[in-house]
């Protein structure tokens, strides 16, 4: 199957259109980023903490909300997370002064007053670690064996203690009795003692994260710095492999790519993070891929006819390679869109930032701008200015 | 069959199966981050500041002892961390100062401003100071962790010079225990009771307040302790007025140990040093009857009766649970921290979400994997199996070298693996667009295979190098996570060179070998 057999497109010519259509999704894009709405940044970069949290039953975001500001935080960023009937919800807190090492306690006390239903013990199975458990198991001494052997007894606790933690491994969080009454490990009287001193609660918490302030701002200076020290690594590199009017053409092809997915990535409202870095530091390099075949094959034409006129090269180059630049573009986007409907919600905005990078990919920028610094700087330019 | 050929085919056979041979059992083989396999990951900052504190104003009592022995009565204010000012020293007594420094602070520099003297720590004894700190901070936490009983902890000072350290613990089912168990100062003293005077306590305050008219003598304070029932549960509040100075401090244990008292409850066994010993034995023995509070970072967890004289071991007993006994041992056996620790950065994953990751990974990749073999075989129909052949050995050498580089395997590494996938086949795009090329200008099939990898090759590599640097640039910034998509993607390229052209380069030859004429490639 061959898509694009000997094509004369002539894209040079519909340069300012393609030049247009970029401009005006970038100026879009930066409103985006600046005026309206903003980054979301995460708290990767602007600190604060970040709760996962995994419900019995689906609870309603607008209570959750009050809940966590009646704890005193106004503004937590609360949202479903993970596939449907999860039951799990992001719930995102700025940093709150006098707590920077998290709210994690201040959010999950909340919650817990108000979603603790029960009133037996006050033994959460949900939140409470297996030594903790092993303990509460040898207080109460169900299986009557302190008597015996002290030692015995505490081995045995600690292993029950392991086994029910193990049930709630999997799922994250421990639903109705019955799964741990199902344990060999668990005897009639260890359950029944559970029941009546401990509580399944309504939620468990399946990830916790808080970067400080200070971490925040480090991260972000970071981050910035390595975004651009790429950019300029690149040019570099192509100002070394080609000549500067290459590197020039590239660098502003890529940043170009880099802006226009910034912009849409925010327009989605997308949480801006440290795997967010990630993806455009790829998509630079991709971007610079494709624009560096270009650029070879436009060299091998340029040795090949020197008296042809550049645009006239460049065109054919890119009518050349367009085949590889589809292809290529095509595969990366089978994966990168696999990844973005079933990559989980953690990896969606990496994956949204790739797949619109590579499709409204630059190869079409990094030429004319090429062109255009040849135009104002190269030697042809020089000549008629000399002649004017 | 050639010999380049059976070479090239050796090469490529022990690649594989040397991939194959590191990376099997996969599931043992390959390292899986935090994020992945649950656990905590700590960033924790070591207060330096503090620990710069507490040796000015020990060095600063030094000097006013020493000077006090030399018969110059002065006084002293800390004004920084590292310096101290004095004041009421006479001028002429200067050559005193300069002795005294030299003999017992020898880090320190001096001078004098009119009435005062103002003393700095030289910089660097601060930075000893400060490097010490951190360096017995994180061989204290160690310690903990050790005790605690995490399998494969990462317990690591950030940096040289940094006054950060980072603790990794896979797999830990309880992480505020773990944070709380890191970060307790721990300061244990043993401190005489007043009222009441037999020990225990009192629940209200005004009890106490009214033994004194509410004003109380400079040496007594009052302090409280909570009260709880059997399963820890806070309940209540007592009240002891007991001796600002301490009979001993955490300083002077030698060990600590769970154990149980006399109702099988938990407690801790304590053993004092010799001189500790001596210490606790003499005012044990001076106040058999009165109550001996407990005092554990500024709160009575007991006050228990000085029933006999009490040589070098004793119990630390309260409402403990075991857990709690078993935390306390650890950090009174670990040694105090030499400065306070701020928890910077926290990330805690469980193992479920973890789980998850990683079978929505698994499915994008397989799915997306699937995907691209399809298009590679209906765009090169025959060549089109060369190219999925050099993309499997790719994915098998990425994981061969991920195992062997022992490298850690995290989600967005997981990204980078299926991001692999997509672009590995770019390199052997770039070759078949050419040959194509080729073959339309009329050469035979020998030679545009010839000229495909021939004229591709530069931009094989230009294409990659310019991937490869974006990755090198993911790496410096990455913190851990990152840093495991930085390394898939540029194993997953370098692999990809190599199939791409040895191999895929090799399989064509291997097809061809033989043939005197080729008319026709599938392609």
């Amino acid at each position: 199957m061959e898509f694009f057999r000997d094509t004369k497109i002539d894209f040079m010519k519909y340069r300012k259109y393609f030049v247009m259509l970029s401009l005006t999704l970038l100026a879009v894009g930066m409103v985006a980023v600046f005026f309206h709405g903003k980054l979301n940044l995460g708290i990767d970069f602007a600190g604060g903490t970040q709760l996962t949290l995994k419900f019995r039953e689906q609870p309603e975001i607008d209570e959750l909300r009050d809940v966590v500001a009646a704890a005193g935080i106004a503004e937590a960023q609360i949202q479903r997370f993970g596939e449907e009937g999860a039951n799990e919800v992001i719930i995102k807190t700025p940093t709150v002064e006098g707590q920077e090492e998290g709210t994690r306690n201040l959010v999950v006390d909340a919650l817990s007053a108000r979603y603790q239903t029960t009133t037996t013990g006050n033994f959460d199975l949900n939140q409470r670690g297996s030594d903790a458990l092993a303990d509460l198991l040898l207080a109460l001494d169900p299986d009557e064996l302190r008597a015996t052997d002290e030692q015995m007894a505490a081995e045995h606790y600690e292993n029950v203690a392991l086994m029910i933690l193990e049930q709630r491994r999997d799922e994250g969080l421990l639903v109705s009795w019955d799964e741990i009454t199902g344990i060999p490990e668990v005897s009639t009287e260890v359950a029944t003692a559970l029941e009546q001193n401990a509580y399944l609660g309504q939620f468990a918490v399946l990830g916790a994260e808080n970067v400080g302030p200070q971490i925040g701002a480090e991260l972000r200076r970071k981050g910035i710095l390595a975004v651009l020290a790429s950019l300029v690594g690149m040019l570099i590199y192509i100002w070394f492999r080609f000549e500067l009017r290459f590197g020039v053409g590239a660098l502003v092809a890529l940043s170009h790519d880099v802006l226009i997915v910034l912009g849409l990535f925010t327009l989605m409202g997308f949480e801006f993070n440290l795997t967010t870095i990630a993806a455009f530091l790829t998509l630079v390099g991709y971007s610079v891929n494709d624009t560096v075949v270009v650029f070879d094959r436009v060299r091998e034409n340029l040795r090949r006819s020197r008296r042809k006129p550049l645009v006239d090269t460049i065109n054919q180059s890119l009518n050349q390679t367009l085949s590889r630049t589809v292809l290529t573009s095509g595969t990366t986007i089978l994966v990168v869109g696999s990844l973005f409907l079933l990559g989980g919600d953690v990896l969606r905005g990496f994956a949204f930032i790739l797949t619109v990078g590579v499709t409204y990919s630059s190869i079409y920028v990094a030429s004319p701008f090429t062109l255009l610094w040849e135009q104002i700087f190269g030697r042809e330019a020089r000549l008629r200015r000399k002649e004017a | 069959m050639n010999r380049s050929l059976l070479w090239r085919g050796a090469i490529i056979v022990a690649v594989v199966v040397l991939a194959v041979f590191a990376a099997h059992p996969l599931a043992e083989k390959l390292k899986l981050g935090l994020d992945l396999r649950g656990g905590i990951h700590l960033v924790l900052q070591v207060e330096v500041e503090d620990a710069a504190r507490s040796e000015t104003a020990k060095d600063m009592d030094r000097l006013l002892q020493e000077l006090q022995d030399a018969g110059v009565q002065a006084n002293g204010s800390p004004t920084s961390s590292s310096s101290f000012e004095v004041n009421g020293i006479p001028t002429d007594r200067d050559g005193t100062i300069g002795e005294i420094v030299v003999q017992f602070l020898p880090g320190w520099d001096w001078s004098r401003r009119g009435e005062t003297v103002v003393f700095e720590m030289a910089p660097a004894n601060l930075n000893e100071i400060k490097n010490l700190a951190v360096v017995q901070a994180l061989e204290t936490i160690r310690n903990r962790i050790d005790e605690f009983g995490v399998a494969e902890p990462v317990i690591q000072r950030q940096g040289l010079e940094g006054t950060r350290i980072v603790v990794q613990l896979p797999g830990v089912d309880d992480p505020e225990r773990v944070k709380k168990l890191i970060k307790n100062t721990a300061f244990l003293e043993f401190r005489l009771v007043e009222y009441p005077l037999g020990g225990g306590g009192v629940p209200t305050r005004a009890e106490i307040d009214a033994q004194h008219g509410g004003v109380l003598p400079d040496h007594l304070e009052v302090l409280t302790g909570t009260v709880r029932d059997r399963q820890g549960a806070a309940i209540g509040e007592q009240y002891y007025l007991v001796e600002k100075r301490p009979v001993i401090t955490g300083r002077d244990l030698k060990s600590a140990r769970p154990g149980l008292g006399e109702f099988n409850q938990p407690v801790v066994n304590f053993y004092l040093t010799h001189e500790g010993g001596k210490l606790f034995a003499e005012a044990t023995a001076a106040n058999v009857g009165r109550g001996l509070a407990i005092v554990l970072d500024g709160n009575v967890v007991s006050a228990p009766n000085i029933r006999t004289r009490i040589g070098d071991s004793g119990i630390i007993e309260g409402s403990f649970t075991r857990q709690e006994v078993e935390d306390l041992s650890t950090v009174l056996r670990s040694g105090a921290l030499p400065a306070g620790i701020t928890y910077l950065e926290e990330r805690t994953v469980g193992p479920a979400l973890g789980q998850d990751s990683i079978e929505a990974g698994l499915k994008a990749g397989l799915i997306g994997l699937a995907l691209v073999v399809v298009t590679m075989l209906l765009v090169y129909k025959g060549t089109g199996i060369n190219a999925v052949v050099a993309l499997i050995l790719d994915i098998v050498i990425l994981f061969g070298a991920l195992a062997y580089f022992k490298a850690t395997l995290t989600l967005p590494g997981i990204a980078g693996i299926v991001l692999t996938i997509g672009m590995a086949v770019d390199a052997n795009v770039l070759v078949f667009e050419r040959i194509r090329e080729e073959l339309r200008h009329g050469r035979t099939v020998k030679s545009a295979i010839e000229a495909g990898f021939g004229k591709a090759l530069s931009s094989v590599m230009d294409a990659n190098i310019t991937t490869l640097i974006a990755a090198l640039f993911l790496f410096q910034f990455g913190t851990g996570p990152i840093r495991g998509f930085a390394v898939t993607l540029s194993i997953g390229i370098v692999a990809s060179l190599f199939t791409a052209i040895f191999v895929s380069r090799w399989i064509f030859d291997l097809v061809l070998a033989g043939r005197k004429r080729v008319d026709r490639l599938s392609i």
